[in-house]
């Protein structure tokens, strides 16, 4: 097989205008609009979906609480380029995720201001952290996000809605059991 | 952005985060991807996840076979929606691997080569429409026994994916449910068309549960680090006093003279399953695995040319702008 794996794009999902962006999972496309239209068809099958983002997987910094309490001081990944470098070394807006609870998932909370993922990340769990301290934390240039149009929001996301029957509600299969049950004494 | 390489430590060391790792299990704390980890729970998590996706996306390939077949629009549309759902769900899974460090092209490659495993049920024969009915009723059942529990399970990013793919099987259970009902109540040949699809069903549906306790040598560690809380046999016997019922209620036989309803146990006890057989089916020797297998390396040499447009598409954008 000579098959070349396409780049990773984490995948974020917005359940309903005004709600936070959250985890779901990631896809491999060519380029990021490749990137939303396959989070589309693996992610958004069934309603609730008013947004998505995908971000390179490799232009996210993250740091577990364990890994921050093991080394406080961290440094930057090595195998981590944050896409295309800022040589400007100009402040730009990063966004912030993390997981606050034991199960759940990774949660946009905010942005800050900062030059570089290691100075995001400093500020991040200066500005948000909570007690207790989250278990996971991301941070990735807003630069590097790519999102769904909100006016092509229709024809992205509607079909879902016309699909009752992918839901397990759809069908009475408790009542009618219950019915031949009956019927059956 | 994941970091999953396991250093070497000393042994004293290496004690003391084991007891660390398994004291936060105990706490109901999820394993991040970046979080310490035994290598051997990598290991084991790599094993279960990877033949799980490739479970999901072979899974297509029995009911795919009936899409153009469906007996009405309404069915055709609601098993289009299903098969696509197992789709999303192996790349779910895939996904959740690859927060461990395996690649999706290796897993892949290791799927189309022969060396991965993926559930034995799937290299059954789809005979007539009823066996759609009871793949969703009986087959998909069983699976979300068995996720409903992994949905717990103690790595972060496998319990995720677990949670997404156990409410989309709901629709798929119920689905195949009410296939069985409608010809279960339908005309006699109806009725002995579903018996058949049951009667050939029955046993792999047992034997998706996998060996017994008594020969599962991983059950025991993947309880302890909270991978699997139930064990085959329990979600065995969950599966089996909640269906025997159902399909009594139907009523429909299964193919046991053995099958009792023990009184003082309050479970339904089957005969003895025939594990050569299973292991048969696992090693290669079932009635479609070189069916299934010739399909996927044929789906996947014929996507070739779009996984070549894709990336001339993205080396263009990348040279031209």
């Amino acid at each position: 097989m000579s098959d070349t794996q396409l780049p990773r794009y984490q995948v974020f999902l917005q359940e309903k205008p005004g709600l936070p962006h959250q985890d779901v999972g990631s896809v491999h496309a060519p380029d990021p609009e490749m990137a939303l239209l396959n989070a589309r068809d693996v992610f958004v099958r069934r309603p609730e979906c008013a947004g998505l983002w995908v971000v390179p997987a490799e232009a996210i910094f993250s740091r577990t609480r364990q890994e921050l309490e093991a080394s406080p001081e961290f440094q930057p990944d090595e195998s981590m380029g944050a896409g295309p470098p800022s040589s400007r070394a100009e402040k730009e807006t990063y966004y912030v995720t993390c997981k606050p609870k034991p199960a759940g998932t990774q949660t946009l909370i905010g942005e800050v201001q900062a030059a570089s993922p290691v100075e995001a990340l400093k500020q991040a769990l200066e500005q948000f952290s909570s007690t207790p301290a989250p278990f996971t934390w991301w941070v990735f240039p807003a630069r590097l996000v790519s999102s769904s149009d909100p006016a092509e929001a229709d024809s992205l996301f509607d079909p879902a809605l016309d699909k009752p029957f992918r839901l397990s509600t759809d069908f009475n299969t408790l009542t009618r059991m219950r019915q031949i049950k009956d019927s059956s004494q | 952005m994941y970091r999953t390489t396991i250093e070497k430590v000393d042994p004293a060391e290496e004690s003391e985060q084991l007891r660390d790792f398994e004291d936060r299990i105990a706490r109901g704390e999820k394993i991040e991807p970046g979080d310490w980890m035994p290598g051997e729970y990598r290991r084991q998590l790599l094993r279960m996840i990877s033949q799980h996706a490739h479970s999901e996306i072979v899974g297509m390939l029995p009911e795919g076979a009936w899409i153009t077949r469906a007996p009405s629009l309404r069915r055709k549309l609601i098993l289009l929606a299903k098969v696509q759902d197992e789709a999303g769900h192996g790349q779910y899974l895939y996904h959740a691997a690859e927060t461990l460090g395996a690649s999706r092209e290796e897993m892949l490659e290791a799927l189309l080569d022969g060396r991965a495993k993926y559930s034995s049920i799937f290299n059954y024969p789809t005979l007539t429409w009823a066996d759609v009915g009871v793949i969703g009723y009986l087959v998909d059942f069983a699976a979300i026994l068995n996720q409903t529990m992994l949905a717990r399970c103690s790595y972060g990013p496998y319990a995720r994916a677990m949670v997404r793919i156990c409410a989309e099987e709901n629709f798929h259970k119920k689905q195949g449910q009410d296939i069985v009902i409608r010809l279960a109540t339908g005309t006699p040949r109806q009725k002995a068309m579903v018996q058949d699809a049951i009667n050939r069903w029955w046993w792999p549906t047992l034997m998706m549960f996998g060996p017994h306790d008594s020969d599962s040598p991983n059950t025991p560690i993947l309880v302890r680090w909270g991978i699997k809380t139930r064990t085959n046999d329990e979600l065995r016997q969950t599966f089996i006093d909640q269906i025997v019922p159902e399909l009594h209620t139907l009523g429909l036989s299964l193919p046991d003279p053995a099958l009792v309803y023990a009184e003082a146990t309050g479970h339904w006890l089957t005969g003895e399953i025939n594990w050569e057989e299973f292991w048969r089916v696992v090693k290669g020797n079932g009635p479609c695995n070189r069916e299934r297998m010739e399909a996927r390396r044929t789906a996947h040499a014929d996507g070739a040319w779009v996984r070549e447009a894709l990336a001339a598409y993205a080396r263009l954008q990348a040279n031209g702008k």
